[in-house]
């Protein structure tokens, strides 16, 4: 079967640069799935995100090998624009795609690109408008909202045409917590619907609870690609490419490497203060029985 | 000055730009020698708007801003900055010679330095932050984002400046990345006489690196304190719309255990742990 994303063997080039930005690339994704992307900054997360879009090799100029396909044709035989219908990009700097004078016109200018009707372009609006929580902003002007606002903006264009993929790049990374957390509502909610979302992030305590498998990126190679439990188990690896995953799990591998605990990292902090109490009570016993 | 070692004071400052809006409120502030601080809070809090009060940039509404025993009411721009220097968070926004050297003279040029002692600030500066002299006539804009950052750093270093404020040092940086620049910081802070203040929403640099928090909201001072103590103040926090690191929350759930709840780093948890019972 063919799954909706599927890179195999893929090699991108800058024109110019000494390296490759990405090497030999397998990669499957199914619809449906919520993927995290992680890896220090200059590793290919970008690029690969450009890749599926189709911003690669369409407005980039360098080397390719081996094929990028979206629902089992690849990126180069779609006429121009029918890609960018099936995958959407939000990219880290929401002001990039801004056009328009007002945050509707904004949210509308895709749909009337794409030919749609009016009572259909209305519809959509709606929900996506609730959905990101918009609706006070409609008719401010997409420069006077805060960074947060925009970013949600950003969000909701691309989504208003409805992609089936949706692809995130570092959308939180100039956020404040607040605004950060409602983006991150957001992207709860598609995943509730069973969309199929692609988020590149540094902030790993935000991404965890949603990603269903998470991609290690470095220096162009797909180093690590697991469900998300499974990936976290290679933590030696993770803090050698100079990951920082969250304290909790950190502290049970400090456990582990010491002999004092075996076993599952844990997730998040309720998992860990779970095995914390196992582990207390268990030692108590056994210093008990010892007295 | 009462206390010897007392850097800067803030006395009842109040705060309004010029369309009216409050956005500080009643601030009381002492920063001491060798302090390195953290200012918390979300987007319009107050923190950077304090910031440029901390540096002479904006002028109080009301109150005063005592630097080195100087009132930033009094006293010209040109002194504030060799006392207090503000790092931008992008360093983009800062950056706008056409080499590094320029870029880093032009505050020592700017207070009428003669020649020779610009050469000296610049070549300090540049070898405090570690940027190579070959470096010195690159443009700056070819940099890497962290080497840009320490150009930013430089030019601000070359005013010597005591007290150094750092607007979202991590920002957009990945973690190895952010250990290098905070460390560079720490480094400052500890060898070469310099108070550092970030700017920052990230937790577990907070408490990694600053000894002292001060968290803000709706252009007041919520709490002043340890960084372990800000941290046990859940409700605090909460309003700030901040967690703490998830270590200390780890620490605060298993407080019945016998965990300390201003636990702050993985070592402390994992000492606590070996003493349990």
């Amino acid at each position: 079967m063919t799954a909706l994303i599927e890179v195999e063997n893929y090699t991108w080039q800058y024109l110019n640069a000494p390296q490759v930005s990405l090497n030999a690339i397998d990669l499957r994704i199914e619809e449906g799935t919520f993927v995290g992307i992680i890896g220090p900054n200059g590793a290919g997360k970008t690029t690969l995100a450009y890749s599926l879009d189709g911003l690669i090799p369409g407005q980039y100029r360098g080397i390719k090998h081996g094929t990028v396909k979206i629902r089992g044709r690849e990126v180069e035989e779609y006429p121009r624009g029918q890609l960018q219908q099936k995958v959407g990009l939000v990219f880290s700097d929401p002001e990039a795609q801004f056009t328009a004078m007002t945050v509707e016109d904004e949210l509308v200018f895709g749909m009337e690109n794409l030919g749609m009707t009016i009572p259909e372009i209305r519809e959509r609006l709606e929900w996506v408008t609730e959905l990101t929580e918009l609706t006070p902003l409609l008719f401010k002007p997409p420069y006077e909202i805060s960074g947060g606002q925009k970013q949600r903006v950003a969000l909701a264009a691309v989504l208003a045409m409805t992609p089936e993929v949706l692809i995130l790049d570092e959308p939180t990374s100039m956020l404040d917590p607040v605004s950060r957390k409602r983006v991150f509502d957001v992207l709860a909610k598609l995943k509730q619907s069973k969309n199929t979302v692609i988020v590149i992030e540094h902030s790993l305590e935000n991404l965890i609870p949603l990603a269903d498998r998470m991609l290690l990126l470095s220096q162009g190679e797909l180093l690590l690609d697991a469900e998300t439990r499974a990936f976290f188990q290679h933590m030696d690896l993770l803090l050698e490419k100079g990951i920082s995953p969250p304290g909790a799990m950190r502290f049970f591998h400090e456990m582990a490497k010491t002999g004092r605990y075996a076993g599952e990292l844990p997730l998040s902090v309720d998992e860990s203060l779970a095995k914390l109490e196992t582990l207390v009570a268990s030692r108590r016993t056994a210093n008990g029985e010892m007295a | 000055m009462s206390n010897q070692n007392q850097f800067l004071q803030v006395i009842n400052l109040n705060y309004s730009y010029p369309d009216g809006t409050q956005a500080l409120k009643e601030i009381n502030l002492d920063i001491k020698e060798g302090e390195f601080l953290a200012f918390i809070g979300q987007n319009g809090s107050g923190k950077t708007t304090l910031s440029k009060c901390l540096n002479g940039l904006f002028k109080p509404t009301s109150g005063d801003v005592i630097v080195d025993g100087l009132n930033s009411r009094t006293t010209p721009i040109v002194q504030m900055v060799r006392r207090v220097g503000y790092v931008f968070q992008n360093p983009d926004h800062q950056l706008f010679n056409s080499n590094c050297w320029d870029e880093i003279a032009y505050g020592p040029r700017n207070i009428q330095l003669p020649g020779d002692q610009v050469r000296e600030r610049v070549e300090e500066a540049a070898k405090v932050v570690g940027l190579p002299k070959e470096y010195f006539t690159e443009h700056p804009f070819f940099l890497s984002k962290g080497l840009r950052q320490r150009v930013a750093i430089a030019s601000i270093l070359a005013l010597r400046p005591k007290l150094i404020i750092v607007d979202e040092p991590t920002t957009g940086q990945d973690a190895r990345q952010s250990f290098e620049i905070m460390d560079f910081l720490r480094d400052l802070n500890e060898h070469h006489g310099h108070i550092i203040i970030i700017i920052t929403h990230d937790m577990p640099i907070v408490a990694q690196y600053a000894r002292r928090v001060i968290a803000m909201g709706q252009g007041c001072i919520l709490a002043d304190g340890p960084t372990s103590q800000v941290f046990t103040r859940a409700d605090l926090l909460k309003q700030t719309f901040l967690e703490p690191p998830q270590i200390t929350q780890l620490a605060q759930c298993a407080v019945d255990m016998g965990f300390d709840p201003g636990t702050l780093t993985i070592e402390g948890m994992l000492a606590q742990y070996d003493k349990l019972g």
